[in-house]
């Protein structure tokens, strides 16, 4: 039961990952654009997500609330020790939300728009920024669960560092990178060479924020990143990730709408492997110890409901998100080219 | 301030933002739906006009109360670590299946909001139904989650763990139905007399008179029905109080001393310091017959409760005593809306109608905030009754007060915000002409 709970666990990362990431990276996209293409961008993403932007951010709750049932200890030290990176990554989701909306629902167009779209982009690029710091900040073992040293030291030092905010720039990057591909199928004859080159530069930067990050971590003696050096299906998995790097860039290049997505979503598929693969079932690696998911997990009558709720809504919501998806011709690949 | 006292303050303030905002995201979808029906059936402009501005006005009040959500779902741990490690596998069941009518609502919002002249119309209406539907769902799966927090259920405590736990059985405690009853009739109400308080304003301005009078109708009936039915769910809920937490019963009625046949009070200043209250008005034996459904029963007082198992009496007092006047003003109210639409339709030509239901707009609020304060004051100082305690369970974190500073800048903003672009939507709406589809 306990491998149906981590099975939607891993499945809600990943969608959050890869739909509420495009969404974080539309509005990196559109603070790094030129006026022109910031028009275009707004107008494209309102079309392609619309109507799903909000069910893009429930994964993050299902993610919150999967945690808290079946992993409370787990949840319980997080809370604690990154109260700071969690309240601020909420306020960004806040203001991101509330700006995206009232853009588009704002009855009359006027210098109001100029606040909402700062806001939205700004809060866009801190917040996926603050989500990096705090996965970061999980596995570099400098969370400590001895609640006797000072302030600093336990719910500071153990996300403002220099390897989370790496991370947190790493994700940032990831999102953008996404979006931009996504963009590429959806935009118009206007908006497509813009986007064609914007992946082009997004794959770039996160290929070098990952090789600076793994560097860093591997230099500072950094637990997660010797681990993930040391471990064969890691490195293998880091590899494969290279080797696919080819047929993306290729395919961007092409701006070809369906290969380039699944080669996208298979980085993000591989890069998530390979940040859970090799401390698994440690996914929080503290000072003092690692806490290991299957030991520290509620009890089997909590997880075998938690296992059949998951089921039961799983079935309800993603024919109900698939059939949304293709009512409003989100997915590309069930269209002809 | 204390460190507990932050975490308090900022989890009541959150709570009352985050609740506004919910019903009304709850309870609008209703009212569309109905506007949405009347078109369909006769085609008049107005109901599509209608339906349209209103669906905005959903669209605003969802994403305000799904971002509130959403930060409330990780405060309830960023506050209280302690409670959620030991409360969150067991009250696992309602959020989860609040996570996934949440979920579902948001679904069935985007096929609503973007699905016009896209998909059949038929479909498209019922989209708004399950988005009502799922929304009114989600609210009662959370009031059971404070249900439990009142009449925890489902676990053995032994020792100071919690064992056998059986998440079904916590869900379905003794407290979610008549707190879920309770709670979504108030929805009903508040936000019915509050969407039909903005467009009797409206009436009263002269604008677009034709449509806010059928805006008007639509929500005043809801909220009508769910003010007249209320006082029989506080009765049950006054009922079960009195047999589950009875010091929260006579904190609400400030009842000292335990005796037979209980007089009920209405009003009064609550003297903490000499254990009695002052200016009040007494029905006789009235406490005793609805707590107990006798006029002799015992009502056990304050002073037979420990010391440091009492909550703030004055305020929760006072909460009920608003909570339950305001409730007894809309139920009268809602009567004189059907009495005037079935047998006095010219008072509706008069401006004393329209001015007395803008008078009440903010009522149903007042009294829905005032009823939530009356539960949760109450429990204190219990996070879980009899279990666990407040100051037991909060954050070691310290300095939450800027934390509380800023949920109180971001909230207040986010509040003035929403109030003003509400305003620019009915400024819209009263200045562009109905079109004949």
């Amino acid at each position: 039961m306990i491998f149906i709970v981590l099975f939607f666990l891993a499945f809600s990362l990943l969608l959050y990952v890869l739909l509420g990431g495009a969404d974080f990276g539309a509005g990196i996209l559109e603070l790094f654009s030129s006026k022109t293409n910031q028009d275009i961008t707004k107008k494209t993403i309102y079309r392609v997500m619309g109507p799903v932007w909000e069910a893009n951010h429930i994964w993050i709750i299902i993610l919150i609330v999967i945690l808290w049932i079946a992993f409370p200890a787990y949840y319980k030290v997080m809370v604690t020790s990154l109260h700071i990176p969690i309240t601020l990554m909420l306020l960004g989701i806040t203001l991101r939300g509330v700006a995206f909306v009232f853009r588009h629902y704002d009855a009359y167009e006027d210098k109001s728009q100029y606040v909402y779209n700062w806001l939205f982009r700004v809060s866009s690029l801190i917040t996926p920024i603050f989500l990096g710091m705090i996965f970061g900040a999980m596995v570099s073992g400098e969370i400590s669960t001895k609640n006797t040293t000072s302030f600093y030291t336990v719910f500071m030092a153990p996300w403002l560092n220099v390897f989370s905010f790496l991370v947190g720039l790493f994700f940032a990057s990831l999102c953008t990178f996404l979006s931009a591909v996504l963009l590429i199928g959806e935009a118009d004859e206007e908006g497509y060479p813009v986007y064609v080159r914007k992946a082009t530069i997004a794959t770039v930067v996160v290929v070098i924020l990952g090789f600076i990050t793994i560097s860093y971590g591997y230099f500072s003696n950094i637990l997660f990143i010797k681990g993930m050096l040391n471990n064969t299906l890691s490195l293998f998995l880091i590899f494969l990730s290279a080797l696919c790097l080819f047929p993306l860039w290729f395919f961007i290049r092409k701006g070809n709408r369906i290969n380039s997505r699944i080669f996208a979503g298979l980085q993000v598929i591989l890069i998530i492997s390979v940040a859970i693969v090799p401390h698994f079932p440690n996914l929080l690696i503290t000072k003092e110890t690692s806490l290991n998911i299957f030991e520290n997990s509620a009890p089997e009558s909590v997880i075998r409901v938690l296992a059949i709720s998951l089921l039961i809504g799983g079935s309800i919501i993603l024919p109900g998100l698939f059939h949304l998806l293709k009512s409003f011709k989100l997915i590309k690949i069930l269209e002809k080219e | 301030m204390e460190n507990l006292d932050a975490a308090r303050l900022q989890m009541a303030f959150t709570l009352i933002f985050h609740i506004v905002f919910a019903c009304i995201g709850m309870v609008m979808p209703f009212f569309m739906v109905v506007s949405h029906k009347k078109w369909l059936n006769t085609g008049n402009p107005i109901y599509l006009k209608l339906t349209k501005s209103w669906q905005k006005g959903v669209a605003i009040f969802f994403v305000t109360g799904a971002v509130s959500g959403t930060a409330l779902s990780f405060e309830l741990g960023l506050l209280w670590p302690e409670f959620m490690e030991h409360a969150g596998p067991i009250i696992g069941m309602p959020f989860s299946l609040e996570g996934a009518a949440f979920f579902v609502e948001a679904i069935a919002l985007g096929f609503y909001l973007y699905g016009w002249d896209k998909i059949s119309p038929k479909f498209h209406w019922f989209t708004g139904i399950i988005v009502g539907v799922a929304g009114v769902a989600s609210g009662i799966l959370v009031v059971s989650a404070n249900g439990w927090m009142n009449a925890p259920s489902g676990f053995d405590y032994v020792d100071g763990q919690f064992l056998n736990i059986d998440p079904i059985k916590a869900l379905l405690n003794p407290a979610w139905f008549t707190q879920a009853l309770h709670m979504t009739l108030a929805a009903f109400t508040a936000t019915g007399f509050a969407v039909a308080g903005i467009h009797a304003y409206q009436v009263l301005k002269g604008k677009q008179k034709e449509l806010h009078k059928k805006a008007f109708k639509i929500a005043i009936t809801f909220g009508a029905i769910a003010a007249i039915l209320q006082p029989i769910s506080g009765d049950i809920s006054a009922k079960d109080i009195a047999k589950r937490q009875p010091v929260k019963l006579a904190a609400m009625e400030a009842h000292y001393e335990t005796s037979k046949g209980v007089p009920l009070y209405i009003g009064g200043i609550v003297d903490t310091e000499k254990k009695e209250v002052n200016y009040k008005i007494e029905i006789p034996n009235a406490l005793s017959f609805l707590a107990f459904g006798d006029f002799n029963a015992e009502v056990k007082g304050l002073n037979d409760f420990p010391e440091d198992e009492i909550p703030n009496v004055a305020m929760v007092h006072y909460a009920f005593q608003i909570m339950v006047g305001i409730g007894g003003i809309l139920m009268l109210a809602g009567l004189f809306f059907f009495f005037t639409n079935k047998k006095r339709k010219q008072w509706m030509r008069k401006n004393f109608f329209w001015k007395l239901f803008v008078f009440l707009t903010p009522a149903g609020f007042i009294a829905l905030e005032a009823g939530w304060i009356v539960t949760e004051v109450g429990r204190q100082p219990w996070i879980i009754h009899k279990i666990m305690r407040t100051k037991d369970a909060v954050t070691p974190m310290p300095g939450i007060v800027f934390s509380f500073y800023l949920y109180v800048f971001v909230y207040t903003v986010l509040t003035v915000a929403v109030a003003w672009l509400l305003a620019r939507q009915i400024k819209s709406l009263n200045n562009s002409p109905i079109q004949n589809v």
